[in-house]
């Protein structure tokens, strides 16, 4: 019985180091890695709508982020940026989808995906994402050869989305 | 003295025949196939298959000889395994291809093994399915047969649920679609199994059930409703037929007992059935064959014949 | 002195820990796409081996032998942990492309099989240089497997393309070319350690 203590006792030891340690080295790191991923995440808003200066998040009453608004200089609004997701032949691809203020799409990024390298991962390749640039209607856009299922997967969650987010703006 | 008396150890009986014998017979019966390949899509296909060979050939001996091993080219296997590979391969892939594959179905499917009876895995398919990994570009480029134009298998045309021209099933019994340069020909096909069903080089305990399961599947869940799916249609497209009668029945890799092959066969059938229904290939015979390939060692363990005169294990 | 260098040097050759233990071979197949990739995690998985192993081997005595093995994992864990930190403050990039498999150095057999079968028995000097020596080991093995599988599996070496028109196969890049390449080269040391 005094064993148990004795070992109870001395894990406890050693955990409340481990954890004194790890909050010391968090409270150095957390303002950075909070920094790097507004950083990386304004990269990709920018990149998918190149004409816009400032991007301010709209948020359900959830909290979650639905989409964002993007201003010029000027802060005349020229489009909103947004996520889509969609099950591709083998993971989901996620892409970030800026679309103008006429509905038409400015251009797309693949954020992640997992696809099968040399077929469905070409969806990322500007051959097959350059091709929503400027599109209003999506059923203009081909898939890759051999990649139907992937490509579809990104054509059908973005055109999901856009209907989505039309309806979600005319509340 | 030429009736010696010669003390030797059982089997007495011998039949004429070899490992040599069979294998090149196999090659033979293969021939009518590939013929018809190189009739519907050109001369290129021709190349294709003899560098195929070539490489094979070239391969096995290099190795052996590295390894410091008995040098078997002339057995027939590796020319069996070239020209099955090459027969797998769409008619217009770069020339390259077909010598990448059969390299690496020599080496990686077969002597890194230790050669002929040794190997886990049917090294045609082996090659195949490096080369569907390593370029699929090339892998699903099909063409019109009589013509250069690129166009979809029928089965890839029914997977992407499109509209298939016109082609009836004399079309694809004679060859008249596009496919890999061995599989077209159902008519040839056949006659080369016949041959080889004939003379008693292979059995039917694999290939039928094997058809049998693709079409069942086919049937009941093929359609847009239950017990309505185009049976024949499956059992004529893609790579089925080839796949049967010539890879599922590689004597290494399949299992010995008439039970087992029986199962092999079914096994194989249901896999190709899921993968072309449900998967994301169009086509899943050679998945089918390799993977059933991979389970022949437990198959055969449970299927195992018992010992004259030993009582049945309880 | 001799005995340190020995005990650094075995664990790159004689017993290294992808080739001869065949340890770790989880991370190996999952990372070795790219030789950054390989390098990256070489480098995290030393830190966390040498760490571990010489905290370990410091508190070996206090640790009580029936519950060593949650001792060994929270200080692993913390290794890992810290790691994981550092790695997404400082190179975002390079932590994606890991995934996860850097908070998977937690459950990597190298780390706990030198603390179980080294450090808890070992004095701190020589628990260091074992360490650092599986360490590096362990990134030569994945480099020399990821600048194979980055070569042939997309034409490249540190992300740069080498000969134009060379068609790469994308077979190595897959989970099953890792294996074919881990195999392969597993069976050319077990050659040469046969034959010398």
């Amino acid at each position: 019985m005094k064993e148990i203590f004795r070992y109870g006792l001395v894990l406890a030891l050693i955990c409340m180091i481990a954890a004194g340690l790890l909050a010391t080295v968090n409270s150095f790191t957390k303002a950075k890695i909070l920094a790097q991923g507004q950083k990386e995440e304004e990269v990709g808003l920018r990149e998918v709508m190149p004409e816009a200066f400032q991007f301010e998040p709209i948020k359900s009453q959830t909290g979650e982020i639905l989409y964002y608004k993007a201003s010029d200089k000027e802060g005349r609004p020229v489009g909103i940026v947004f996520k889509a997701e969609g099950k591709g032949y083998s993971s989901t691809i996620t892409t970030l989808v800026g679309m103008r203020d006429d509905f038409s799409i400015s251009a797309i990024k693949i954020l992640s995906q997992n696809e099968t390298p040399g077929l469905g991962a070409r969806v990322s390749e500007e051959d097959f994402a350059g091709q929503f640039k400027n599109k209003k209607d999506l059923n203009d856009v081909c898939a890759i050869t051999g990649a139907t299922i992937s490509s579809k997967a990104v054509i059908e969650a973005v055109k999901k989305k856009v209907e989505e987010i039309k309806g979600l703006i005319k509340q | 003295m030429k009736r010696k008396l010669i003390v030797s150890s059982s089997p007495h009986l011998h039949k004429d025949e070899s490992v040599i014998k069979i294998m090149w017979m196999v090659v033979v019966s293969l021939i009518p196939a590939g013929a018809v390949g190189v009739f519907v899509f050109g001369l290129y296909a021709f190349w294709i298959i003899i560098l195929g060979i070539i490489t094979a050939v070239f391969t096995e001996g290099l190795i052996e000889i590295l390894t410091k091993r008995k040098v078997t080219i002339l057995d027939g296997s590796a020319v069996l395994t070239g020209l099955l590979l090459a027969y797998n391969l769409p008619p217009r892939v770069p020339l390259w291809l077909p010598i990448v594959g059969s390299f690496f179905a020599i080496a990686i499917g077969k002597q890194v093994f230790g050669g002929l009876g040794q190997n886990i895995f049917n090294p045609a398919l082996v090659g195949r399915i490096f080369l569907m990994a390593s370029w699929p570009k090339y892998m699903t480029a099909f063409t019109k047969p009589f013509d250069t134009v690129t166009s979809a298998t029928p089965l890839a045309l029914l997977k992407e649920a499109k509209f298939i021209e016109q082609i009836t099933y004399l079309d694809l019994f004679l060859g008249k679609r596009g496919g890999c340069i061995g599989e077209v020909c159902i008519f040839s096909l056949l006659l080369g199994a016949l041959f080889l069903l004939l003379r008693g080089y292979i059995s039917w305990h694999i290939p039928i059930p094997y058809i049998l399961t693709v079409g069942l599947f086919a049937y009941i869940f093929g359609g847009k409703t239950l017990f309505s799916g185009d049976w024949l249609f499956h059992i004529l497209s893609g790579g089925l037929i080839l796949g049967a009668f010539f890879m599922a029945t590689d004597y290494v890799t399949s299992p010995l007992t008439a039970k087992g092959q029986v199962i092999f066969g079914i096994g194989c059938g249901i896999i190709t059935s899921v993968i072309r229904l449900w998967g994301g290939y169009p086509e899943g015979v050679s998945y089918a064959i390799l993977m059933m390939n991979a389970v022949t060692p437990i198959i055969d363990r449970y299927t195992k014949t018992r010992i004259y005169g030993t009582r049945c294990a309880k | 002195m001799r005995k340190v260098i020995g005990e650094f040097l075995k664990g790159i050759i004689k017993e290294n820990p992808t080739f001869v233990l065949a340890l770790g071979l989880c991370p190996t197949l999952a990372v070795s796409v790219s030789i950054i990739n390989g390098i990256g995690m070489g480098l995290a998985a030393s830190f966390v081996l040498v760490g571990s192993n010489l905290i370990i081997s410091l508190i070996k005595n206090f640790i009580p032998q029936r519950i060593r093995i949650p001792c060994f994992i929270v200080v692993i864990a913390t290794f890992v942990t810290i790691t994981e930190l550092m790695m997404k403050a400082y190179s975002p990039a390079l932590n994606r492309a890991l995934g996860i498999y850097v908070p998977l150095i937690v459950v990597n057999c190298i780390v706990l099989g030198r603390a179980e079968a080294y450090a808890s028995k070992q004095s701190v000097v020589n628990s260091f240089f074992d360490g650092l020596g599986m360490g590096i080991g362990f990134m030569l093995a994945l480099i020399l497997i990821s600048a194979i599988r980055e070569f042939l599996g997309k034409g490249e070496l540190f992300g740069v393309n080498l000969i134009r028109g060379f068609e790469p196969a994308f077979f190595f890049s897959l989970p099953s070319g890792a294996l074919l390449v881990i195999g392969l080269l597993l069976g050319f040391f077990n050659l040469f350690k046969a034959k010398s």
